[in-house]
């Protein structure tokens, strides 16, 4: 059993954990563990921009972090933790103008300063952008620091369990990709940054390695999951992949049209338009093709066409690829076909106990970016404050853990107990698994993908999630009894898919049972059967736990105070 | 009834002969050859082996060789394959006894070529990486988060965009002067030195440093100027144009 010792594990390579490696590794002995390559990492597919109150457009000039911060949490539909988004709002321009520092390539305006664009939800031209390529050119700056102060990297090394001595974390058990060994990382503090679990759907716009490792291995380990229930359906993503179409198309004038060529925003949003928040948009465009205006009963069409040529060139490259490529249209010339997708995962681990914003109930063990649910996007998350909040709190928490300094970890003989206990489950898994006869994990994963697509989508009723969530409970019997081959242990991805399977089947689970009990309509939780918001019994986030009685829910307390409670209109 | 799309797939696992399987996928409309991959994945073998992440072109995972020719899996339509212009001028890649291919039929997927094989399509990239830190690719300024930011002109941003675009996916490691030196940085790093000598912000002596590095024997001199490189780029970064304008400005010398 080969074991690394170090003073802090950061698991995840994106935004999140790049940023906080790069704080601790300033002082600390710090290994960035991650299942590929860290510009692989699904930061890089982020497209429109990154939200910081510069103020660097003449319409911005009156932008501030308390309108940034009002716009979040008017977003989130109160869902938000004020005292969190406010100090995300405070951080933003010093974070963006860190990037730059950094090397960033963002685009710039005519004076030389960062160019910002309008998106959804903001009251003012707020999101900062490279291109159509934001994510890419953060993603890629990170790293070159990295690479610059010599973060010490782990890649291709894949996160199986959490390994704690009473309630302590102590490291975790990981697989080395290439050979297949099971290694185990030993640290008394350990940041999970494994991003979103978008493929727990189907139809997401999610990189294929968005599986929810961190999350599935925590919720595991007993930490308890937040506002599962908070899907963002992102409103257009391409029809046939899903692949992301960035909300700055419709920041840069994009209109929406349905099957009649009418701007069906009018009817929702009459201010707003196109612009509106996420939610509201996704939930539009999903009534325009259910009451049969849509085309092919299945997108609506995006039209760039009037913004012209050198417009899409310059401002939207990436997005003009992508259509070409892989829906053989050309947006200079005809509409784009979109429909509505998974797109971010608003819940995650549940932080915020004791004091530090990304601090998990586990003593040692934090969260940080869309892993955690902090929760800086409450019921909905507003477009640019995704690649905010990972940076904001890689910063924020390798700062916070150096200022803690270095825990003890407990005796020797009782590390190695635990350690050997969690290896010896994982290889009496794998040899379950190889001598199983039940179903195969495609199955299993498809099915899953579908009862979330179907039954846990935009709009949602009582009867329709508990059908998904006997389903999900169903599918996660049959995957105790999966059947896959494991003899050969190289590079072999039948076995890293199963074992992302096992998490994402939980984290399915939790995601039905906190909507089916969440009755009322809030931000991107959306319920048919209970139409409005619910501020009396429901202005609470969710938080579920594993126990041996199974799925366990409790609420806590959403910090409010700061912005009254108002209806949500655009 | 459903249409089959036939594959011939290279298979290598460590310490073994190689050898290629044929596999029957059943087509889907817009399928790619990512997707195609899985579906043996997921129906066939599960210990198929090929690197993946975004299936959207920009993370750079899954270079492969389809037919011949070096792209990425996710951004190449199965239904295209046997009919798509394929870029000119393109050297040979030999991987294993390929004389039972049935071209009319048969998609051949290998990986990618002048990198070490360890599994199936999964080549060792440790020599691409690096060269790649080689070059020192990174802006060396203190981080600075007080306002404002550092000025740079939308002209001079927009004059080095299609290299900050580079996704590092090692397709233009199909260059045959990486098949012959194992020591050239290959296109991907020069290109990459090139992105920070141009970048107005890059001060004189980081810029001098770069230099430095990217006209050592193995760098800039070692290109043969084949120009492969900008022909399989998958994101218009054209590295060998990265290359010719360090040799035309930025001598060594001056």
């Amino acid at each position: 059993m080969k074991v690394e010792e170090l003073d802090v594990i950061v698991v995840g390579a994106g935004l999140s954990g790049l940023r906080a490696a790069l704080e601790l590794s300033q002082k600390w002995k710090v290994a960035v563990i991650s299942k590929v390559h860290p510009v692989r990492s699904h930061s890089g597919a982020a497209q429109g921009g990154i939200n910081a109150s510069l103020g660097n457009t003449l319409e911005g000039k009156e932008d501030s972090a308390e309108r940034h911060a009002y716009d979040t949490v008017y977003g989130s539909d109160y869902l938000a933790d004020q005292d969190v988004v406010q100090f995300m709002c405070e951080e933003a321009p010093k974070i963006v103008i860190e990037f730059e520092s950094m090397g960033t390539p963002f685009s710039r305006l005519g004076s030389g300063l960062i160019a910002q664009r309008p998106f959804g939800g903001a009251g003012y031209p707020r999101t900062c952008y490279a291109a159509d390529r934001t994510g890419h050119a953060l993603l890629h700056t990170l790293y070159e620091q990295c690479i610059r102060k010599e973060v010490t990297f782990f890649d291709e090394f894949f996160l199986v369990d959490l390994i704690k001595v009473d309630d302590q974390i102590t490291g975790i058990l990981s697989i080395d990709m290439a050979s297949g060994e099971l290694i185990i990382f030993r640290s008394g503090y350990v940041i999970l940054a494994t991003g979103g679990f978008g493929r727990t759907y189907k139809r997401s716009t999610n990189a294929i390695i968005n599986t929810g490792d961190g999350v599935g291995a925590a919720f595991r380990a007993g930490v308890p999951m937040q506002d599962c229930e908070f899907v963002q359906f992102h409103p257009t993503t391409l029809y046939g992949t899903n692949i992301l179409i960035t909300e700055g198309a419709r920041g840069e004038g994009g209109y929406l049209f349905n099957n009649k060529g009418e701007r069906f925003m009018k009817n929702v949003a009459s201010k707003a338009m196109e612009l509106a928040p996420r939610d509201i948009v996704a939930r539009a465009i999903d009534t325009e093709i259910q009451e049969g205006r849509g085309f092919e009963n299945a997108y609506v069409h995006l039209d760039l066409t009037h913004l012209g040529a050198e417009k899409i060139n310059e401002r939207l490259p990436g997005i003009r690829e992508i259509c070409i490529d892989f829906a053989g249209v050309d947006p200079i010339n005809e509409p784009i076909p979109v429909q509505p997708g998974q797109h971010y995962s608003m819940g995650g681990i549940a932080t915020k106990f004791g004091g530090d914003y990304c601090e998990t109930p586990l003593a040692g063990l934090y969260a940080v970016g869309e892993t955690a649910s902090i929760s800086v996007h409450g019921a909905n998350r507003l477009g640019g404050n995704s690649l905010l909040e990972t940076s904001v709190f890689g910063r924020y928490i390798g700062r916070k853990l150096l200022e803690k300094g270095l825990v003890a970890l407990p005796s020797i003989d009782k590390l190695e107990r635990a350690e050997e206990a969690v290896y010896k489950e994982i290889e009496d898994l794998f040899n379950r698994w190889n001598n199983n006869s039940g179903r195969r994990p495609i199955e299993i994963r498809d099915e899953m993908g579908i009862t979330l697509d179907t039954s846990v989508g935009v709009f949602r009723t009582e009867g329709a999630l508990q059908e998904a969530y006997d389903k999900l409970a169903q599918l996660q019997k049959d995957f105790e009894n999966v059947q896959l081959p494991t003899s050969e242990r190289e590079f072999n991805f039948g076995i890293l898919r199963n074992l992302e399977l096992r998490n994402m089947i939980d984290i399915a689970a939790v995601t039905a049972y906190a909507a089916l009990w969440r009755k009322e309509s809030r931000g991107a939780h959306s319920r048919k059967d209970y139409p409005t918001r619910n501020d009396e019994d429901y202005l609470v986030h969710s938080l579920v736990y594993k126990t041996e009685d199974g799925l366990k829910l409790e609420t806590k307390p959403v910090k409010l105070g700061k912005f009254e409670i108002k209806e949500r209109v655009y | 009834m459903e249409e089959i799309q036939k594959f011939l797939v290279f298979r290598k696992r460590p310490n073994e002969e190689a050898r290629y399987e044929r596999y029957e996928v059943p087509k889907r409309k817009g399928m790619t050859i990512l997707e195609a991959l899985f579906y043996i994945q997921d129906h066939i073998d599960s210990t198929l082996a090929f690197r993946y992440s975004c299936r959207g072109a920009i993370c750079g995972s899954c270079s492969v060789t389809v037919d011949k020719v070096p792209q990425l899996a996710c951004k190449t339509q199965v239904s295209n394959v046997k009919t798509a212009k394929k870029p000119p001028k393109l050297p040979e890649f030999h991987y294993g006894d390929i004389s039972d291919w049935n071209k009319e039929e048969e998609i051949l997927v290998e990986p990618l070529p002048n990198m070490e094989i360890i599994k199936d399509l999964i080549v060792d990239m440790d020599p691409f990486w690096k060269f790649y830190r080689e070059v020192e690719p990174y802006l060396e300024r203190e981080w600075n988060d007080v306002a404002p930011e550092s000025s740079q002109s939308s002209e001079d941003a927009k004059s080095i965009e299609n290299l900050v675009y580079c996704i590092l996916c090692g397709l233009c490691w199909s260059c045959p002067v990486n098949a012959n030196n194992k020591k050239y940085l290959g296109p991907t790093a020069l290109a990459k030195g090139y992105r920070f000598i141009a970048d107005t912000r890059t001060s004189d002596e980081h810029r001098e440093k770069i230099i430095e590095k990217v006209w050592q024997v193995n760098g800039v001199p070692a290109c043969e100027k084949y120009f492969v490189c900008n022909r399989v780029c998958p994101k218009g970064v054209k590295p060998g144009t990265a290359i010719k304008n360090i040799r035309d400005k930025w001598s060594k010398n001056e």
